[in-house]
């Protein structure tokens, strides 16, 4: 009943439509780690560059590389209003974590209104065409777009890594994400530092949903449960293992893409509903096996708080 | 007048909503945002029971209002079981989990909704009287969740709120309170749900979806969290404002978004300013379980 | 002499660090055990030990001959323990009179069941707790403070109530860390007279202090911790005259 070049099939075009999914991932357990929130606005982020692009191509007529560029350029921006505006204030208040959650959780949907009523509820995809050529190696079927893709998704990861752990704010970064009070105590400008985090996952995200959007299309509810997929991952991965997360993500997006042989397409959104109580209840400090490939791995194992993470000394004082 | 009877009884459901949502939320401090969820598993459970077994609405409304309480235990446990933040994950999974089931069996009729739930009450007491019901059911329910914060299942919920580690070092258990809290809240959503859904008689998944649970936050928000007639006050407020909006007479693709968005600024706006909602709750949690003749010699 | 409080062989390490090193302790009903030692001996390390906040590398405790260990610090409480903490820790949305009601080991109205369907038993109920309270706010000098809420108060103050809370609780051990600290003058001989009585009654007790005189007027015996290890144990002006361990103390 399986033909094997159909499972063959199916699975390298899951693998490589996971890479925009690692990519989320990663942006989203980036933030957990080391701002120490549930980043429900990164749904607003990943509107935002989408319908940039999206903009871009088909309504101003511009290449491809210009849109991609608006889109990291309009993210970022995004990123960091949410983060001067939004979470700096709520930490310097001192906001309880139910306050940030709804902060968080309130921006997305207000993105997700405003690109509704700009834009519609139609599906769209940045270029007016999402089909690729396609390569025959031999009876397997290799979009144009699956090889650029993977690279330019491990080549994103595997700079943050590098970044993480050779440069000087790489080190702040995981400073604070393992002992923030103590970070401060060694001139660590924590402020910096979250804003950074914010943007280096804005731009993460933008390359994802440049990946996604040339492939797939996208309505204003799509970045929400792209989204939820990233939550998902992060906790399978564990909290604080950003390989865990790209890894938990891979898997996962394989696993929902190959479900297509076995249940019907209506059912398969609903998959991602049945793994996230599944590792509530089982997994909820992740699976241990991917404990070996941590990158600035945390020794002390908390389970999140929302509870934002201080702000340098000298406002503390205010 | 049909009109204002209508009205009258969404502004009554909306009541028993946002009150019962600011109980989870303000009260028990939980982060969740699937109380349309739990509207939902009453509405279509009453729905559901009416239409194809018959039942009357006095057996269906209080039966889903315990599938909502039942469904919340189930959701909740796990979560709850590792700490208060995996609600929120737990919760807004359920949230979109539950629309895509409720699309997609044919018990609910799919996305084309659940319709033809016959009729309860109204034709005998008519809309007037419905409405009377709905307000005089909200106001119970008001003063129920109040009696209930103010005695002491409400300073038990308070201190927990305030120093969980501590709380549980005089020997009660967060999780289990948080677990009840959650419950009520949500059995109590569950009932206005089936409410709902025999007055209206027809009722989609869309109904239910996140929007609503910006709706909701933004009524208790607004009216002022952790108050008794802070949700009433953002209610009918926020009722009476999309009504207001739509002698504007623009398209339906505007007017959606448009009321979105006004909802979601006005909670980002109170956010920051007025943090504490329009009938600000007071710093201090007052018991009412004690009556003025207190001191004993 | 029934040993209350048992802690047999235990260990933890956070890190490098050691906290707990092969620590064997009683705690006897009717007595006051002082526990003393610089900072960072893991003296309240051990509470938090005893009360399941931490989890030990080994070693077992048990309570009135029940093994506490796997659970949680709410079931502990409700087996009969109790405790005051370093940093206070009231709760500062109710007055110092809920904060002790709050204290008692449970009401039937923090049971929904009860709430909903037997409002008259919350009444008779609170009747009595509030009886109790009034008590031990006036054993412990707070009567006129019941209604004061927590902003209001001076630290000392906040501390006595702490201690009042824990009482509340009607727990058959009581573990007190550094209820002296910050509190001077007429509260210190209440903190004292509290304390005593609450030994009197039957209660196993164990202090942390670093205040030598309240130890050395309230202890019936001393343990002196270091390092997490229990260097030294017996009667506290032993432990006082002990240079050795003097030079411990303030050496670090």
């Amino acid at each position: 009943m399986f033909d094997l070049v159909i499972i063959g099939q199916i699975l390298w075009t899951s693998l490589a439509t996971t890479s925009y999914l690692a990519l989320f991932a990663v942006a989203f357990a980036l933030v957990l780690k080391v701002n120490g929130i549930f980043n429900f606005t990164q749904a607003a982020a990943m509107s935002v560059a989408f319908y940039t692009a999206y903009s871009c191509v088909q309504i101003f007529k511009l290449p491809g590389a210009v849109a991609f560029i608006a889109a990291i350029v309009m993210t970022l921006a995004l990123c960091w209003i949410i983060e001067i505006t939004g979470f700096a204030s709520l930490r310097k208040r001192k906001a309880s974590s139910l306050f940030v959650f709804i902060f968080t959780f309130i921006v997305s949907q207000f993105a997700s209104y405003v690109i509704t009523l700009i834009f519609g509820t139609w599906s769209y995809t940045i270029f007016p065409s999402m089909f690729w050529n396609v390569h025959m190696l031999g009876e397997l079927a290799i979009s144009a777009w699956d090889v650029p893709a993977m690279a330019s998704a491990l080549a994103a990861i595997m700079g943050l890594f590098a970044f993480l752990r050779f440069t000087r704010y790489g080190q702040f970064m995981l400073a604070v994400s393992d002992k923030p009070d103590l970070a401060q105590f060694y001139g660590i400008d924590t402020r910096k530092v979250f804003l950074l985090t914010m943007l280096i996952a804005g731009a993460l995200v933008t390359l994802g949903m440049f990946l996604f959007g040339t492939r797939s299309l996208v309505q204003p509810r799509t970045s929400m449960e792209l989204m939820l997929f990233a939550a998902v991952a992060t906790i399978i991965g564990g909290i604080g293992n950003l390989a865990g997360a790209a890894i938990a993500a891979i898997c996962l997006g394989i696993i929902q893409n190959a479900s297509i042989l076995f249940i019907s397409s209506e059912w398969q959104s609903f998959l991602l509903y049945v793994f996230l109580f599944t590792t509530i209840i089982f997994f909820p400090e992740g699976l241990k096996l991917t404990r070996k490939l941590k990158v600035g791995a945390t020794s002390t194992r908390q389970l999140p708080q929302t509870q934002l993470k201080p702000q340098a000394a000298a406002e503390r004082t205010e | 007048m049909e009109f204002i009877y209508l009205i009258i009884i969404v502004i009554g459901i909306y009541v028993i909503l946002a009150s019962s949502f600011n109980f989870v939320i303000g009260y028990g401090g939980l982060l969740s945002i699937a109380h349309p969820a739990f509207f939902a598993i009453g509405a279509y459970t009453a729905g559901i029971l009416a239409r194809d077994l018959g039942w009357s609405g006095w057996i269906t409304i209080p039966i889903g209002a315990m599938m909502a309480f039942c469904c919340s235990i189930v959701v909740s446990l796990p979560a709850l079981r590792i700490s208060g933040d995996y609600l929120i994950i737990a919760s807004i999974g359920f949230q979109l989990g539950l629309i895509e089931v409720l699309k997609n069996l044919k018990i609910t009729g799919g996305a084309g909704g659940l319709s033809n739930i016959p009729a309860f009450l109204v034709p005998q007491i008519g809309s007037a009287g419905y409405a009377a019901l709905v307000t005089v059911t909200a106001l119970l329910v008001v003063l129920l969740l109040r009696y209930v914060a103010h005695g002491p299942y409400g300073r038990a919920v308070t201190a927990m709120r305030d120093d969980e580690a501590a709380f549980a070092a005089l020997g009660r258990s967060p999780m289990w309170l948080k677990l009840w809290v959650l419950a009520l809240g949500s059995g109590i959503a569950g009932f206005a749900g089936g409410i709902y859904a025999l007055y209206f008689r027809y009722v989609t998944p869309e109904q239910f979806d996140v929007m609503q649970s910006n709706i909701i936050l933004t009524m208790v928000m607004v009216g002022g969290m952790r108050t008794t007639w802070g949700p009433v006050v953002g209610a009918v407020l926020l009722e009476i404002l999309p009504q207001a909006i739509t002698f504007l007479n623009l398209p339906p693709s505007v007017l959606g978004p448009l009321q979105g968005i006004i909802f979601t600024s006005l909670v980002l706006i109170f956010m920051f300013v007025r943090p504490g909602g329009l009938v600000s709750a007071g710093q201090h949690w007052h018991g009412s379980d004690y009556g003025p003749a207190r001191r004993v010699p | 002499m029934t040993k209350v409080l048992e802690i047999k062989n235990l260990n933890k390490s956070f890190g490098g660090i050691r906290v707990a090193d092969d620590i064997n302790l009683s705690l006897t009903a009717g007595r006051v055990l002082g526990l003393i030692g610089p900072n960072g001996a893991g003296k309240t390390s051990l509470f938090n030990l005893a009360f399941g906040n931490v989890k030990p590398d080994s070693g077992s405790i048990l309570l009135n001959g029940t093994l506490l260990d796997g659970m949680t610090p709410h079931q502990r409480a409700r087996c009969g323990l109790a405790r005051t903490w370093q940093h206070v820790r009231l709760f500062p949305s109710l007055t110092v009179l809920d904060n002790i009601l709050i204290g008692a080991r449970g009401y039937p109205g923090e049971h929904l069941t009860q709430v909903l369907f037997r409002p008259s038993r919350l009444a008779a109920h609170m009747k009595g707790s509030l009886e109790k309270a009034y008590g031990i706010l006036e054993r412990c000098g707070l009567g006129s403070a019941a209604e004061q809420t927590l902003a209001d108060l001076p630290y000392g103050r906040q501390k006595l109530v702490g201690v009042a809370r824990a009482l509340m609780n009607d727990a058959q051990c009581l573990l007190l860390d550094e209820p002296m600290a910050g509190v001077e003058g007429q509260l210190y001989s209440i903190m004292q007279r509290v304390v005593r009585e609450v030994a009197e009654s039957g209660v196993a007790v164990g202090v942390v202090e670093h205040n030598v005189a309240f130890i050395r007027d309230l202890c019936d015996e001393g343990v002196f911790m270091f390092a997490g290890k229990i260097l030294a144990r017996g009667a506290v002006s032993d432990l006082i005259a002990d240079t050795q361990l003097t030079e411990l103390y303030f050496g670090t």
